[in-house]
């Protein structure tokens, strides 16, 4: 397992969000967390990169525990995530923020060609490369966020809502960029509004309702249950 | 294509001097220049002198507010003690140059102060964050900005009284660094040390200015002030960052204590007046913006110099302060609020 998460309680001071969360992540493979909104996902999301602190339970990545580390050590260990807020650094251009996203490599030809992939992927982000992250648009901001996970050649890239605040036309395309990315043997773990598109893309995926996992399984069978189906769909 | 290029900056700088900012430099620019045809050379020649100074102390304040969202108060106090290790590091370099007048420490010496005075800022900056700042991030980050000012304040109060308990009351002081007759420049005789303090306070902003614009560590400090869950994302250590960053704006004010020192001799309270200047220039140029900071000072040090020029050395507060107010009303987020790019601009 790529990474395995045990009995994951975790919140906001003393306000617990995620009770009793295990969910586990395979090398290769596509992963989504669907649930209604204030369900814990992102919460999820934000613990695994170290950016909340666990009150208990376990993370391991790479059979490694990374539970409670700092969001910097856990970037390093290989873990990119590409958050609902985004958190750009808004007053650096777009070539600035993806060399910030390389922070962690030394190499000026692997930082060089971690450039060009990110570039390939989205060529949108060429024609802006000197403009402010803070004056892009959402879906440009979108695009470059998950452009700067790229540039530590992550093992693992974590995408909060990849489509919020897009058009269906934009939407598609950062689906695609993603179905790139897995093609190319990434692990991505997706949290996601449109529960229908992704579970159409994804192999697998879990149901967070109230901070707990109420369901799991083939995202192919989870489209076809009926509770989901009641709660997402409202069929 | 030229001729386009050409076109588009002179629009930019047409719609820049629009801005708050860019009819805040040029009134500058403008005053200062009719202000020495007026009275002479020397009105220049001290604003740039106070300007330079000012402006170390003004950027590490901007500094400490944009990266770790603390509005400092205690930032007198470094200079304070730069000018305290000053004068106890030069007084003996003093004593042995007025025996051997032709040793290589009339010039070195007191550069050798001022990177001591430099190093021991730095120390105390380090000491500062880890043994006051870092305690309350780790305790409590809610009500961090007014938590965090309150306990500048103490330190501040605890520095000056220390000083007053190891070292007394007195005024230490020194008659000059350098040794020599005065450099002449537009017919206004300028002492050799007002000359390298500013010659000295240019080096500094431009090697910072550097520093935080093309190191890795420096991008990484802006990065932090910009976002601090992004930094993090990215890999960048926050508490390393932080240290960095606190050490840094107190060596830039202790260099500026250092450096006056043939003005300002060290005693307790001497860092209230920068201060409070340097108070002043963030509030104008907007909290947390370093580039702001440098422009900022020189226009606070112009208005100080002619306030004392037309007006009177009494009132060379009273002037800025109502500046400041106006400023506040008009203008909250200060002068170069959002036109400058970076931390180097917030
Ligand atoms: N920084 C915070 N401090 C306190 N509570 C928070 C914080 N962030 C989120 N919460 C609370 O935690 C709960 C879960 O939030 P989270 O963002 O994980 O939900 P989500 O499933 O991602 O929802 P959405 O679909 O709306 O993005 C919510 O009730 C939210 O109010
Ligand atoms: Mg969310």
């Amino acid at each position: 397992m790529l990474l395995e998460v045990k009995n994951l309680n975790a919140g906001y001071g003393f306000l617990q969000i995620l009770r009793d969360v295990s969910l586990t992540v395979d090398t290769g493979e596509y992963v989504c967390l669907v649930g209604p909104n204030g369900a814990g996902k992102s919460t999820t999301l934000k613990t695994i990169a170290g950016l909340v602190s666990p009150m208990s339970g376990e993370i391991l990545f790479k059979g490694e525990p990374i539970g409670g580390l700092p969001g910097n050590k856990v970037a390093r260990k290989g873990i990119a995530l590409v958050s609902e807020a985004m958190n750009l650094f808004v007053n650096m251009t777009v070539q600035e923020n993806l060399a910030m996203g390389a922070y962690t490599i030394r190499d000026k030809r692997l930082q060089k060609d971690r450039l060009d992939f990110v570039f390939d992927l989205f060529p949108r982000l060429v024609e802006r490369r000197n403009q402010l992250a803070g004056t892009m648009s959402g879906g440009e901001r979108k695009m470059l966020a998950i452009g700067r996970g790229l540039m530590s050649n992550p093992t693992l890239l974590l995408v909060d809502e990849p489509s919020f605040g897009l058009a269906p036309l934009l939407t598609e395309s950062v689906f695609q960029s993603l179905d790139t990315l897995i093609k190319q043997g990434m692990t991505i773990m997706v949290v996601e509004q449109n529960v229908t598109k992704t579970l159409s893309v994804t192999d697998r995926g879990y149901v967070l309702e109230n901070g707990r996992i109420e369901l799991s399984g083939k995202s192919s069978d989870l489209a076809c249950d009926a509770h989901v189906r009641k709660v997402f769909l409202g069929v | 294509m030229v001729e386009q290029v050409e076109k588009r900056i002179w629009e930019r700088i047409f719609k820049w001097s629009g801005s708050a900012a860019g009819m805040a430099v040029i009134m500058t620019v403008v005053v200062a220049v009719a202000a020495t045809l007026d009275r002479g050379g020397y009105v220049l020649v001290n604003t740039v002198v106070t300007g330079g100074m000012l402006a170390l102390v003004a950027m590490g304040l901007a500094l400490v507010f944009g990266v770790m969202n603390i509005p400092m108060f205690a930032h007198g106090e470094y200079f304070m003690i730069g000018s305290l290790t000053a004068y106890y590091v030069f007084t003996p370099i003093n004593n042995y140059i007025t025996m051997h007048p032709d040793s290589a420490l009339t010039f070195i010496g007191p550069l050798i102060t001022i990177v001591a005075a430099m190093i021991v800022g730095a120390l105390v900056g380090v000491a500062s964050e880890v043994l006051v700042f870092s305690q309350l991030r780790k305790r409590s980050r809610e009500n961090w900005v007014m938590n965090s000012f309150l306990l500048t304040v103490g330190l501040s109060v605890v520095l000056i009284n220390a000083h007053q308990l190891f070292f007394g009351a007195d005024f230490k002081g020194i008659t000059r660094y350098w040794a020599g007759p005065p450099i002449t420049v537009m017919d206004v005789f300028i002492s050799r040390d007002r000359a390298m303090s500013f010659a000295l306070a240019a080096i500094v902003v431009v090697v910072f200015w550097f520093f935080m614009t093309y190191t890795r560590t420096g991008r990484a400090i802006r990065a932090v002030s910009q976002d601090e869950n992004g930094a993090l994302m990215v890999g960048i250590g926050l508490k390393g960052i932080l240290l960095l960053t606190m050490s840094l704006s107190c060596s830039l004010a202790a260099i500026a204590g250092a450096s006056l020192l043939f003005m300002y001799p060290a005693y307790p309270s001497v860092g209230l007046e920068p201060l409070y200047m340097a108070w002043f220039v963030v509030i104008l140029a907007g909290l947390g913006n370093v580039l702001g900071a440098v422009m900022g000072a020189f226009m606070v040090a112009l208005l100080k110099v002619l306030t004392i020029e037309y007006i009177g050395s009494g009132w060379d507060f009273v002037v800025p302060s109502a500046l400041i107010i106006v400023v506040l009303i008009f203008k909250p987020s200060g002068i170069f609020g959002s036109e400058v790019r970076g931390i180097l601009d917030k």
